[in-house]
């Protein structure tokens, strides 16, 4: 094979075709189940597929985006839901990454224990949506649970995830930030320690007092961390839905449109999935969820780099 | 290690600052109170494991009464749990290893350079992050192959790992090219080479690589309430949802199977935290 650099040195002739031929089974499944399915997702959206086998699948052009834009309530629902996708975004990662970066700037003090805490807040990253949901369930037990008896205290009384949507749904964003500021803070850990410590040092000297150290050392070396978990936030909020699925189910006034395509495309019920749902139709939502997330990155991305040009030069 | 431990000693040479105590009083209250959240939680479900269903209900917050097994034994019973758990075990091992063995052989050649195209196909693996989500097409590729509903099925949907190859490909442009040249002077294969010298030396990153992919694995929920329906195939998150919504308000007995699902993942944290941690902060600090 030709297509083998030169520099190159093992077997010769036919065997050297080697690195291909091993790379291949690899790289094929990759465009298989990956590559191919994702950019397939814009093909489907223009057509009526069902979830059923043998069933002819026929071209609608637009009518699935003009449904799901324009067609009666089902459609106020889709953009409401659309609206709730982007509250979803803003809380969980304005909180998610205050929180985180409140974790990490005590974290990156030297205390004792530092470990311990550092272990104990990473730890429901690891655990799955299905334990992490069903933890918060019983946390949130609206009879005689912990938080219940809290807010009791004060002559609260919730039925918290069982309430009304808005009440479920801030529950959710708060379960979310939760399971995942983990990551936030360890991201920004790893770019405090980049920091080199000469320059707290010489800014001690000068005088600097803590908020000053973190105002004009840490925050601004900071910047690629900081970038980093904005946009991680971002995307990764915008397209979560499975803590929904598991802590509330699908109830009317709290979907998200991750939700919305996993319920259209495979059924509304967690437990007994049909196959016989609309998947053209869900395409065509999650192609609107992808430009959604694309159209924020992309804005994200822009004030970012002028953030980094801004601090790095 | 080293610069923290060299950082800390130099804090210990500096001299006392004045009102240094109050701010360290004021962390670990916040880091206390943050805690909270995260052991309160972790705590309730311990306790609601060891109760009876009517000590639950008298007092779900309390401290049981004796610490037995009983509901641990029935969670175990109950529910088809050691089927469920074996089809995760199953599903984790085989679908990580086929995909750790395939990602380092397209990793290697990418991180080398050995065929032209390769920088391209780095850049398809590291745009496949941001492609819109492959759910659905996904779904009429196992159907139509007549895998829906089957081990097979179901194991596919975890063979790539797009993440895994940039962590690898990193990893093995640290190794110097100089090794493969005298390899194969001396008369090395081109796969005997990957498998005996090069995988030795990127261990940590396989070893990152295999800990992420097989936690997504373990903990997958969605993709098991999508493909599968025979409930002798579910992997044991998805059977940990069936026995909710069965024992519904039973929570002793389901808190014991969280319990027990959640220790593997707990040991296996405890002990490869460096790996896990350093595989979720990839690349984030370059930019």
């Amino acid at each position: 094979m030709a297509i083998i650099d030169r520099k190159y040195l093992f077997d010769k002739g036919w065997k050297s075709a080697a690195p291909i031929a091993l790379l291949l089974p690899g790289f094929l499944l990759y465009l298989l189940i990956a590559v191919g399915p994702s950019l397939a997702t814009a093909v489907y959206s223009f057509t009526d597929a069902t979830g059923i086998r043998g069933i002819p699948v026929s071209w609608i052009g637009f009518e699935n985006y003009d449904e799901f834009l324009f067609i009666g309530a089902a459609s106020r629902d889709n953009i409401a839901a659309l609206v709730r996708t982007i509250y979803f975004c803003f809380f969980v990662t304005t909180i998610q990454f205050g929180f985180g970066l409140l974790l990490a700037v005590l974290l990156n003090r030297k205390l004792k224990g530092t470990k311990f805490f550092r272990t104990l807040f990473f730890l429901p990253v690891i655990l799955g949506v299905a334990i992490q949901g069903l933890m918060w369930k019983l946390f949130l037990l609206p009879r005689g649970g912990p938080v219940a008896e809290f807010a009791s205290l004060f002559g609260w009384t919730s039925e918290f995830l069982g309430g009304q949507p808005r009440q479920a749904f801030a529950w959710v964003i708060v379960v979310q930030i939760w399971a995942n500021a983990g990551i936030t803070m360890v991201i920004f850990l790893a770019g405090m320690q980049t920091i080199p410590e000469r320059l707290y040092e010489s800014a001690r000297i000068d005088g600097a007092g803590g908020w000053q150290l973190f105002r004009h050392v840490t925050w601004p070396l900071l910047t690629p961390a900081v970038n980093t978990n904005l946009l991680l936030n971002i995307i990764g909020s915008l397209q979560a839905w499975q803590l929904f699925l598991v802590l509330i189910g699908y109830r009317p006034g709290t979907q998200v449109l991750g939700y919305l395509v996993f319920a259209e495309g495979f059924g509304q019920v967690s437990g007994e999935v049909t196959t016989a749902f609309r998947q053209g139709y869900a395409a065509a939502a999650s192609i609107g969820l992808f430009i959604l997330v694309l159209v924020i990155a992309l804005v994200t991305n822009v004030f970012v780099s002028r953030r980094e040009e801004k601090f790095l030069g | 290690m080293t610069t923290a431990r060299q950082a800390s000693t130099q804090a210990k040479d500096r001299p006392r600052r004045r009102g240094f105590r109050r701010p360290r009083i004021g962390s670990y209250s916040i880091l206390g109170l943050c805690s909270i959240l995260y052991i309160g939680p972790l705590l309730m479900l311990l306790l609601t494991a060891f109760k009876t269903l009517p000590e639950f209900f008298r007092d779900p917050t309390g401290m049981p009464e004796s610490f037995g097994f009983e509901n641990f034994v029935e969670a175990w019973s109950l529910a088809k749990f050691p089927s469920y758990l074996m089809n995760s075990v199953i599903y984790t091992v085989v679908a990580t290893t086929i995909c750790v063995l395939t990602s380092v052989l397209v990793a290697f050649p990418i991180a080398r350079g050995y065929f032209k195209g390769s920088k391209q196909m780095l850049t398809l693996y590291v745009i496949a992050l941001f492609l819109p989500p492959a759910l659905i097409p996904q779904f009429q590729l196992i159907l139509n192959l007549g895998l829906f509903n089957s081990r097979a099925g179901y194991i596919l949907l975890f063979l790539v790992n797009p993440i895994g190859i940039i962590i690898l490909v990193n990893q093995i442009k640290a190794v110097p090219r100089e090794l493969d040249e005298s390899a194969a002077m001396d008369g090395c294969g081109y796969y005997r080479f990957v498998l005996k010298i090069i995988v030795p030396l990127i261990r940590p990153a396989i070893a990152t690589v295999t800990v992420l992919h097989a936690i997504g694995i373990w903990n997958e929920l969605v993709l098991s309430i999508i493909y599968l329906t025979n409930d002798d195939l579910f992997p044991i998150t998805r059977g940990l949802i069936v026995f909710e919504s069965v024992y519904g308000s039973n929570w002793p007995p389901l808190a014991a199977a969280v319990l027990i699902l959640m220790t593997p993942m707990l040991l296996l944290f405890l002990f490869l935290q460096r790996y896990i941690v350093s595989g979720l902060t990839a690349g984030a600090v370059k930019g």
